[in-house]
């Protein structure tokens, strides 16, 4: 490389280093050090949210990735119909995702809230009985989370499902049927074959997301009832700033990292484009 | 088109070089007169106009400029702990949430502020002046590091149609602690008994985060009588049996009122807005709240306005009057901070009584002035037409107080923060335990935080 072309290289490169350093590398080193204190994860096992925490976190996000994708998978089908109301009635389904998470949420909130939910007031109103106090139960609580995130989210990835699915080329699924895999087999043997390595790389992407889903938690449920429902990102966010010890609560979130980094390695494994399907 | 040439960049180059060396000491000068102030927002619209109008009479009469936001309480909170974590820090800003001028005094992370203090230090109650006379630990000594210019203190609200349609007349309440709040449980019974299937006697704020529940948890307990847990000198006191026995009592009455019955279910989660809307909703009978917020929200409203009753606390069951908690709300000045002189200027400033009458008058009086000359001078503070500011005044201004319990140490915001007492309730609710065994865990707590924050004596 000449030298004039050096000093060009450097040119465009820094201004992109630059911005990397302050908006990547700046808040994760700073955040590392922050919570660099060996006592602060004393702290966090002590305290008696904590541990209940990290098992909502698992449940939310284990739950929460795989039943939103593969009933993401499965409606993606549906959407590939031709049918005019099917088209129709993709754009209602894709509504949750394009609200904002603050007003679906919220909505969410509302139709649970107790006695004054909707919820429990139509079953009052239809059947009348007095439904539960959603969020005064630690697991009807995580539930409530659970399927208002899987709501909000499912459409994003039925999108990106049924977009993966429209790559399949048509004589594939052709071919198949005159060897009698039609229907359900022809799920099992073409469609899903096709979009299994596309699955596990949305599936690696969606935990990585979910673990640190803030919105649904504090919005839906509040972490309640006494913090039994909240996740890391919300409890990190209570140290921070309710109890006022921020360093606790970057802790708490770092504490997610030796899941993290593992799915991160594995997804840029997967990710490599020679081993891609479609 | 002009031609760039060496000899113009040159030219304009130095052109620019000049402008900025001339133009240099304006902005030095402006960056001087200016403070950066954060404000939260009021619950009414009329105390953001009053404090916006405090500031502008103050910029014209010291030529000094306000650079203000307001923000409301939660992201102000966040602002707040995010700046002094971060050190990029304003001029001033409010003790949001209240005891972080304790945490912050304590880590000599505030400036102190005795001098603005002592400007109006004879118009201050005694109990204003203690909420911000705290301890630093780096200096090992007590001083002012907050300007307190309002206070608050826990009062009941009641819904007057309400009691009256369950048969009773306001006379008919009791006058001492428990027969007091028992009086709304029959109440409810009443009205239950009349179809009204959704509405709850007690509207007590039984959360595991907010700070309302923090207030609740410390009016019980000085109510039964664990007003010295903390006393000045910082020493925690839970070796007191009278204490102990006060603490359980708090964390008893309130828990059983819950499990009855009489607290609506979802008070377990409110948070620290939910027991004013559910009272504006009439789902319960009764609130308690540290302010006039509960009426000043619906002061258009005012038929509304009309049948809130506001009483002060009753007294405690052997018949004493309760001191009610007083917390003040203060302007603090963070270590860091780039124009202390302003910063100081414009509180010294906004302590004057007559300003500080206008920026809590033109604010409908939500909260009381830290000066109980104010009141005295201007009628309007005890004007018997409106039905719930002269209770307020006497209560929270006239009638006896204690400081909050965390000024003395600390240690107590983070029993607060940490929600301490209401971990023991959540208990108590949820999983069914002994109020003792629940008490025995929050003491043991308790003192464990108290450990981490000892204060010198001397």
């Amino acid at each position: 490389m000449h030298g004039s072309d050096f000093a060009w290289s450097v040119a465009f490169a820094v201004p992109y280093a630059a911005v990397f350093c302050a908006f990547v590398v700046y808040p994760i080193a700073y955040a590392l050090w922050i919570a660099a204190r060996p006592s602060l994860y004393a702290d966090l096992i002590a305290d008696r949210l904590y541990l209940p925490t990290v098992v909502n976190t698992l449940v939310f996000v284990g739950l929460g990735v795989n039943v939103k994708m593969f009933l993401a998978l499965l409606l993606s089908g549906f959407f590939m119909r031709r049918r005019w109301w099917i088209k129709a009635l993709l754009g209602i389904y894709i509504l949750p995702w394009v609200l904002a998470a603050v007003q679906t949420c919220i909505s969410f909130h509302w139709m649970l809230i107790g006695e004054q939910g909707l919820v429990d007031g139509l079953l009052a109103a239809l059947f009348g009985i007095d439904g539960p106090i959603w969020f005064n139960n630690r697991w009807l609580g995580l539930g409530s989370n659970i399927v208002a995130y899987v709501w909000k989210w499912m459409p994003f990835w039925t999108v990106i499902f049924l977009a993966a699915r429209m790559t399949i080329p048509r004589d594939i699924y052709e071919a198949a049927e005159i060897d009698g895999a039609t229907g359900p087999r022809s799920f099992v043997h073409v469609t899903f074959p096709m979009l299994a390595n596309l699955y596990l790389i949305c599936i690696l992407v969606s935990t990585l997301w979910t673990l640190g889903e803030f919105t649904t938690v504090y919005l839906v449920s509040g972490g309640g009832p006494a913090g039994s429902t909240e996740v890391l990102a919300t409890l990190g966010f209570r140290y921070a700033f309710d109890a006022n010890r921020p360093e606790l609560g970057i802790a708490a979130v770092m504490s997610a990292l030796p899941v993290l980094i593992p799915i991160v390695i594995v997804l840029m494994r997967r990710a490599q484009a020679s081993e891609v399907q479609l | 088109m002009t031609t760039l040439t060496r000899r113009s960049l040159l030219r304009s180059s130095l052109a620019l070089t000049a402008v900025g060396a001339i133009a240099r000491p304006y902005v030095a000068n402006a960056a001087a007169t200016t403070a950066t102030v954060w404000w939260v927002q009021g619950f009414a619209q009329e105390e953001d106009v009053a404090f916006k109008k405090i500031v502008a009479d103050y910029e014209k009469a010291s030529g000094n400029t306000i650079d203000y936001s307001i923000a409301p309480y939660a992201p102000m909170r966040q602002k707040i702990v995010s700046a002094v974590t971060g050190g990029v820090v304003p001029d001033m800003f409010q003790n949001t949430p209240a005891e972080i001028i304790a945490l912050y005094a304590w880590d000599d992370k505030l400036v102190d502020v005795s001098d603005v203090v002592e400007t109006q230090r004879e118009e201050f109650t005694e109990t204003a002046l203690l909420t911000v006379r705290c301890y630093n630990n780096v200096e090992k000594k007590r001083s002012f590091y907050g300007v307190p210019y309002t206070v608050g203190a826990s009062m009941n609200h009641i819904w007057r149609p309400l009691v009256e349609k369950a048969g009773y007349q306001m006379s008919d309440i009791p006058k001492t602690w428990d027969p007091y709040y028992d009086f709304f449980k029959d109440v409810q019974k009443k009205l239950r008994a009349q179809g009204m299937r959704n509405v709850y006697g007690l509207g007590f704020q039984m959360n595991t985060a907010g700070n309302d529940s923090n207030a609740r948890a410390n009016d019980f307990l000085i109510a039964y009588g664990g007003e010295d847990i903390v006393t000045k000198d910082g020493k925690l006191h839970l070796d007191d049996p009278k204490v102990r026995k006060a603490a359980i009592e708090m964390l008893t009455y309130p828990t059983t009122a819950y499990k009855e019955g009489f607290v609506p279910p979802g008070a377990i989660n409110w948070n620290d807005a939910d027991d004013n809307n559910a009272f504006h909703a009439k789902q319960i009978v009764m609130d308690i709240e540290r302010s006039l917020s509960t009426e000043v929200a619906i002061i258009k409203n005012e038929q509304d306005y009309n049948d809130i009753v506001t009483m002060g606390l009753p007294l405690s069951n052997d018949g004493k009057p309760v001191p009610v908690e007083q917390g003040s709300l203060c302007g603090l000045i963070p270590k860091g901070a780039k124009n202390v002189a302003v910063a100081k200027d414009f509180l010294r400033y906004l302590i004057q009584p007559q300003i500080l009458n206008e920026l809590l008058k033109t604010g409908l009086g939500r909260n009381l002035p830290a000066m109980p000359a104010i009141v005295k001078n201007d009628p309007w503070w005890l004007d018997p037409k409106d039905p719930h500011r002269v209770t307020y005044v006497r209560q929270g201004l006239f009638g006896p107080t204690v400081p909050t319990f965390w000024t003395s140490n600390p240690a107590y915001a983070q029993v607060q923060n940490e929600h301490v007492w209401q971990t023991a309730w959540a208990e108590i609710m949820k999983d069914g335990a002994a109020p003792q065994v629940a008490a025995e865990k929050a003491f043991k707590r308790v003192e464990e935080i108290f450990a981490k924050y000892p204060i010198a004596q001397g």
